[in-house]
């Protein structure tokens, strides 16, 4: 136990599902039964989680809690079981085992269907997602990212809304492109490297000490096959279409996993492989991915202007937030990185939150139109304080979450070395306004003003499970949004890191021409 | 003149496949119609087959009977791949028996004189035994194909496959003569040596035809684009434990002989030679069936409504798959492939066969709606063979799938990978659709549960842990084969 926090974190909702699955069997164990020992089964991981919080140390470099052993062996088929964390994925492991709580205690009801099985699925996928984060094998890590689909997709495809077929066959496609041919991509650096391991920190401290170069088209190249992977699941414009449907018909635990967890994987995924890794195609393409990531934050905004649909234009206005993501990243300033992390685990947890609260109105009332709604403030008062807080949170209002992981992003972009880095700033903070405007007409539409619909007059308000649900979420959102230091203070490190990592490589191949020198030489010095 | 060297320890997995054969049969002659007790006897006799290829593990490299078998760790694994394969088909075949109240003898004689046909493919190191094992391979399958005699599918099905098999052994009697014309030998290790040098103008040309002609015939047994035409009619209409059997054993076999005669004896030496200069013709076609076959047989598989169809179009493009790995002229990746592509393959016919039901009722994916939730101890192992299939990880498909291509970037062909990929991302469109069908559409009408037999449980629990162990932990068959590497009598070079 002491030495393998990690691999227990992993591990544990796996255990959790096959003890649910023995419970049925042979104890013949009942759907309320299943409900309270999967809530039971996803709290272990969180337990673990405040150990792991415990035991990291926010000051050392590289990952920690390492785990390695040996599991593939075979004519340099080198494949490691290492697992560890460092600053870039703590938090999204902590995010998961959070999320995954939530979404059991915001199923409770709106799950009638094979309640175990869906609880099966459920505890699986969080062993996919913490997996993700913790794999720092190559080879390790492809299974988790691919692994993870399948409860996904069943998940979408059994529980989910009317057209949920297409959604759980889109989604499916679309992240098996990306990942084919980040697969292919893999094999390749594997060979590039000395066909000897799949050691993600070796490579990265290869390629940084430069024993590894590779030539600039194969670079390209080996950026593209992850990136595309990554980008699809960030998602960022035009590789977005599929969130749309995936989001609207999944059901809310789905939902709430997908937007809190399966999106971060591409912003980690760019910060874990793409900038330590290729950092001269980085520099090249992040031009054209920050142009992207500005045109995902406007057009996600505007498209969510005009939604009819509470789900969708919460779906949409994921894809506006993650554009802030990838900016982020790709400004490669210590700010903007910071502030992309940060920005993943506030979006996660305000979107999360989002998509319980219209999982609660769609369970009352059958419909997630807005139409179908105004005046709820009245008869579901806590409901509608809730309501406000996340959604405020989600439009970076001041002294709430959001704020601070897109303010970071901004000012990260601006202070960047990037071309056009002030165009990109300007024209992003115009979008937070759009931002503002849909959410808040929105929040218009549904809470206030008069009861438009008869049936919304004696609406129950949120019951005691549901409130176990929402608040610590929207505690959450404020906290963070007052106190970001102790989240920071811990991504810090490591972001510094890729930081130096992106820069120093660049130097050991060429030193550009422009009198960027002594200043680059500053951060790797400052780094080491 | 060196001895005749015959060894009977050398044939002992084919002396004791056609002997369990000939007693079953009798048996049958003398008391007809026992189902369990003729089962239960090739049963047996394809286990004791197993332990006698494994007695042979250690033996190799070496030759017997004139050096026209070969005793190496490549023929041993391949043999052991065979008889699993024909383990299941006869553990997927015992409802199937009874139902059709077939003679039992008769078809698991005829199943394990397949098997004895496989085996020896797999140990041939003359093109001559080749042949031979071939057309005792294709004379059983033609009948087990046919039995359903009063069905019209089946009848064409065993007429289809009985008349292009002819057709394409022909190309390979051809090619072996032709081949004989420019080498003077049948032998495979004669036949490497002659290519070591340089050969003259006459005998090149019709090294290449000869070599052309092989392709062709080993196109057509082991279904690739454009030789596939005959697979999909043959697969729908054969009895499901049939397809089962078809669709693997003699695969994995068809294989084995590819490996031997174009990775091992026509590789290219890196120097001017004969083996050279075919070797870049050879690659080069081998290289289009392999991209012809992933892709027809992927985006084929995706219009099919019948499961019997689609798997047939699937195996089509696992045999493009597999290609790549005879391009890389890795035979233990193949080996690999096959191995994992017969016990996922087998696990998926066995839930479909038991699914059709007498006179194959029911082999419509549309049949398969609500299948799910209703009957999980089918839906959910079907769908694992599927996922498998597709190549997800953490199961085996992943990994085989996973150490071909990364052979095959090794050894310079990173587009046939990327192409590779892609479609896997195609057939898991087609995979899919068979889970969504059971799991997220409800049943048209009242189905009433399938009973599971003691042989179907049976072969579900070897499938199901094969996939998985091969899948999480396959370090000990990667040694196995890793040591095997070392043990091949032609070659190793």
């Amino acid at each position: 136990m002491r030495g393998h926090v990690l691999s227990w974190l992993t591990f544990a909702p796996t255990a959790g599902a096959l003890l649910l699955l023995l419970a049925r069997v042979l104890m013949g164990a009942r759907e309320e039964m299943i409900r309270r020992l999967a809530l039971a089964f996803s709290l272990v991981p969180l337990g673990l989680c405040v150990l792991l919080l415990l035991r990291f140390d926010p000051a050392a470099s590289g990952p920690q809690l390492v785990e390695r052993a040996p599991w593939i062996r075979f004519f340099g088929f080198n494949v490691d079981y290492f697992v560890g964390v460092d600053g870039l994925s703590l938090w999204f492991v902590v995010l998961s085992a959070v999320l995954t709580t939530v979404s059991i205690l915001a199923s409770w009801r709106a799950i009638e269907r094979h309640v175990l099985e869906f609880h099966i699925f459920l505890l699986l996928l969080e062993t996919g997602l913490i997996g993700v984060f913790v794999a720092l094998d190559m080879f390790l890590f492809f299974i988790f990212w691919e692994v993870m689909l399948v409860p996904m997709y069943f998940l979408i495809g059994i529980w989910g809304y009317e057209r949920r077929i297409y959604a759980a066959v889109k989604f499916i496609i679309y992240t098996m492109v990306g990942s084919a041919l980040m697969l292919a991509a893999i094999i390749s650096l594997y060979y590039l490297n000395g066909g000897t391991t799949f050691d993600i920190p070796a490579i990265a401290e290869n390629v940084r000490a430069g024993r590894l170069v590779l030539d600039p088209a194969t670079e390209r190249w080996l950026f593209w096959g992850f990136a595309l992977a990554f980008l699809i699941k960030v998602p960022l414009f035009p590789f977005h279409t599929w969130l749309p449907d995936a989001h609207v018909e999944a059901p809310t635990a789905g939902s709430v996993i997908l937007a809190g967890v399966l999106l971060k994987m591409g912003g980690y995924g760019l910060l874990r492989f793409n900038l330590p890794l290729f950092p001269n195609a980085t520099e090249e393409f992040a031009g054209l991915l920050c142009t992207l990531a500005v045109l995902s934050i406007i057009y996600g905004a505007l498209v969510s202007m005009v939604q009819p649909d509470l789900k969708k234009l919460i779906a949409y206005s994921s894809v506006s937030h993650m554009g802030f993501v990838v900016l982020g990243i790709m400004a490669r300033t210590e700010m903007g990185m910071q502030g992309a992390i940060f920005q993943m685990l506030s979006h996660g947890i305000a979107t999360g939150a989002l998509f319980i609260i219209v999982g609660i109105l769609s369970e009352r009332r059958h419909t997630r139109l807005i139409a179908a709604f105004g005046g709820l403030a009245r008869p579901m008062p806590v409901f509608s304080a809730l309501f406000g807080i996340v959604a405020l949170a989600s439009v970076a209002l001041p002294a709430l979450s959001g704020f601070v992981g897109e303010f970071l992003v901004l000012v990260g972009t601006y202070t960047s070395d990037l071309a056009h880095a002030r165009m990109y700033t300007v024209l992003a903070a115009t979008a937070m306004i759009l931002s503002a405007a849909y959410m808040l007409w929105m929040l218009e539409r549904v809470l206030f003003g008069e009861i438009t619909h008869e049936e919304n007059r004696h609406l129950p308000d949120v019951n005691w499970r549901e409130r176990l649900a929402l608040l610590p979420m929207a505690v959450l959102v404020i906290v963070m949004g007052v106190l970001p230091n102790p989240i920071l203070r811990r991504t810090d490190r490591a972001v510094l890191e890729v930081k130096a990592a992106t820069q120093g490589a660049i130097l050991v191949r060429s030193a550009p021409s422009d009198g960027r020198v002594p200043e680059l030489v500053r951060h790797v010095s400052e780094s080491r | 003149m060196e001895s005749l060297g015959i060894n009977y320890r050398a044939i002992g997995p084919e002396l004791v496949l056609a002997m369990t054969g000939v007693l079953v049969m009798l048996l049958e002659a003398f008391s007809p119609g026992k189902k369990e007790r003729d089962g239960a006897i090739a049963a047996a006799g394809v286990v004791l087959a197993g332990m006698a290829a494994l007695t042979l593990w250690d033996e190799g490299p070496a030759t017997a009977f004139s050096r026209m078998i070969l005793v190496d760790g490549f023929r041993v694994f391949f043999t052991l791949v065979v008889l699993l394969g024909t383990l299941l088909a006869i553990f997927i075949s015992w409802p199937f028996v009874g139902e059709e109240r077939i003679p039992p003898g008769e078809y698991f004689a005829l199943l394990l004189f397949g098997a004895v046909g496989m085996t020896l493919l797999v140990a041939g190191n003359d093109l001559i035994v080749l042949f031979l094992a071939l057309e005792t391979i294709t004379i059983a399958t033609y009948v087990l194909a046919g039995y359903r005699r009063e069905d019209v599918r089946s009848t064409e099905s065993a007429l289809k496959y009985f008349i292009l098999g002819a057709f394409s052994s022909a190309f390979l009697v051809y090619g072996i003569a032709l081949v004989y014309g420019a080498t003077r030998t049948t032998n495979l290790t004669e036949m490497a040596r002659a290519l070591s040098g340089p050969l003259g103008q006459a005998e090149t040309a019709l090294m290449m035809a000869g070599a052309a002609m092989l392709l062709i015939g080993f196109g057509f047994k082991a279904t690739t684009v454009p030789f596939h035409v005959w697979t999909p009619d043959v697969y729908e209409g054969a009895p499901t434990p049939v397809t089962a059997f078809l669709s693997t054993a003699p695969k994995a076999a068809g294989f084995a002989a590819f490996l031997r005669v174009f990775s091992l004896t026509f590789a290219p030496l890196g120097i001017e030679s004969a083996a050279d200069r075919l070797a870049s013709h050879w690659v080069a076609a081998v290289t289009a069936m392999s991209i012809l076959s992933m892709t027809f047989g992927n985006f084929i598989a995706i219009a099919q409504t019948n499961i019997k169809r689609m798997l047939a179009y699937s195996s089509i493009a696992h045999a493009g798959y597999v290609l790549i790995g005879v391009l890389a002229r890795d035979w233990a990746a193949v080996a690999f492939y096959m191995l994992v592509y017969t016990i996922m393959n087998l696990g998926c016919f066995a839930i479909v066969a038991l699914w059709a039901r007498r006179g194959d009722e029911r082999v419509l994916i549309a049949d398969y709606a609500g299948l799910g939730f209703r009957q999980p101890m089918l839906s959910f192992p079907l769908a694992i063979f599927l996922v498998s299939l597709a190549g997800f990880p953490g199961t085996a498909g992943f990994v085989a799938k996973f150490w071909l291509f990364k052979s095959a970037w090794g050894a310079g062909f990173p587009e046939l990978v990327i192409i590779g990929v892609l479609n896997t991302v195609v057939s898991v469109y087609y995979y899919l659709y068979v889970v969504i069908v059971m799991f997220f559409r409800e049943p048209k009408e009242d189905v009433p549960r399938v009973p599971l037999s003691r042989a179907f449980v049976a072969t579900m629990v070897v499938a199901l842990v094969g996939v998985f162990y091969l899948g999480l932990l396959p370090t000990r068959v990667f040694a196995l084969l890793n040591a095997a590497q070392n043990l091949l009598a032609i070659g190793a070079r």
